[in-house]
């Protein structure tokens, strides 16, 4: 008895753990990793900027609109769910449940990005510009470097719905969908760290 | 219809990162500041990422590797902004 259960011990122990690769094409992922090493330096240095000026940073901050930043993270968590949702969908060959998935995210993201135009020309309306002081140039260019981001995302996800609706993708072949969520979730983590760091971290 | 178990733990996900951005934002609402504010805003912030990470991405079905990297990058950005901020507050 003893023994039966040793071997099925070994046994147990013996069997490998299947992992699965990144989700979508890998050369996506060298990309992905840059990005984030890029922002991670931006975030980095905003800190140790805010380090020298504590004052100046703390006071320009409380000129933003705390309220768009925080409904702009949830449009993003939001987009990001119904993408997760379009993976799903794919995954079980519901191509029409997929791209209704995904126009979603697109739809909110489209929203990310008119909530983020009102906020650039109030700035910009109240004479604000980057050489204004060193918080507005970094709010400025990590939010526009960010926007770029989240419209690059929109190309994507857009693309990915037309092929969708044309059938390119299935259960068996979905890298393309799965690719582009990978981008967009990106997109979605670097905001989340964001937020807080320009708008609420004082 | 009926939820599979995946898309409900997501749900859950999902709910519980819009929950946590609710906090995020109250905090700033209160005008809440100093060191502990912002080491549990800076922790707020890392976990939600991570989660997004781990779970949106898919990555927690992976090899340990990729999921250390995810990781690290998540502690290194973190950790540094904290040192900036203390060094600010000091």
């Amino acid at each position: 008895m003893q023994t039966t259960n040793m071997i099925s011990v070994k046994e147990s122990s013996l069997e490998k753990i299947e992992y699965q690769n990144l989700p979508g094409d890998f050369a996506l992922w060298i990309f992905i990793f840059a990005e984030m090493l890029v922002f991670g330096v931006l975030f980095i240095a905003y800190a140790f900027s805010r380090a020298q000026n504590v004052a100046l940073f703390n006071d320009s901050q409380l000129t933003l609109n705390r309220g768009f930043g925080a409904i702009n993270t949830v449009i993003l968590i939001t987009s990001s769910y119904f993408v997760v949702r379009g993976v799903a969908a794919i995954k079980k060959d519901l191509t029409h449940q997929c791209a209704y998935w995904l126009s979603g995210a697109l739809v909110l993201g489209s929203v990310f990005v008119g909530i983020k135009m009102v906020e650039f020309y109030e700035k910009f309306n109240a004479g604000i510009s980057m050489s204004t002081n060193n918080f507005y140039m970094f709010y400025l260019s990590l939010t526009f470097f960010h926007l770029m981001h989240v419209l690059m995302g929109m190309v994507i996800l857009a693309t990915i719905i037309a092929r969708t609706r044309r059938g390119a993708y299935s259960a068996k072949q979905h890298t393309g969908v799965e690719t582009g969520a990978s981008f967009w979730h990106m997109v979605d983590f670097l905001w989340i760290i964001l937020f807080p760091l320009v708008y609420v971290i004082r | 219809m009926q939820m599979s178990q995946s898309t409900l733990f997501s749900t859950c996900i999902f709910v519980l990162l819009v929950a946590l951005t609710f906090a995020t934002f109250s905090i700033g609402e209160a005008g809440m500041a100093g060191k502990y504010t912002m080491l549990i805003l800076l922790a707020i912030a890392m976990i939600k990422s991570q989660m997004v990470a781990h779970y949106f991405m898919s990555l927690h079905q992976t090899r340990p590797l990729w999921r250390l990297i995810m990781l690290m990058y998540f502690v290194i950005v973190g950790g540094l902004i904290a040192v900036a901020y203390l060094i600010g507050l000091a």
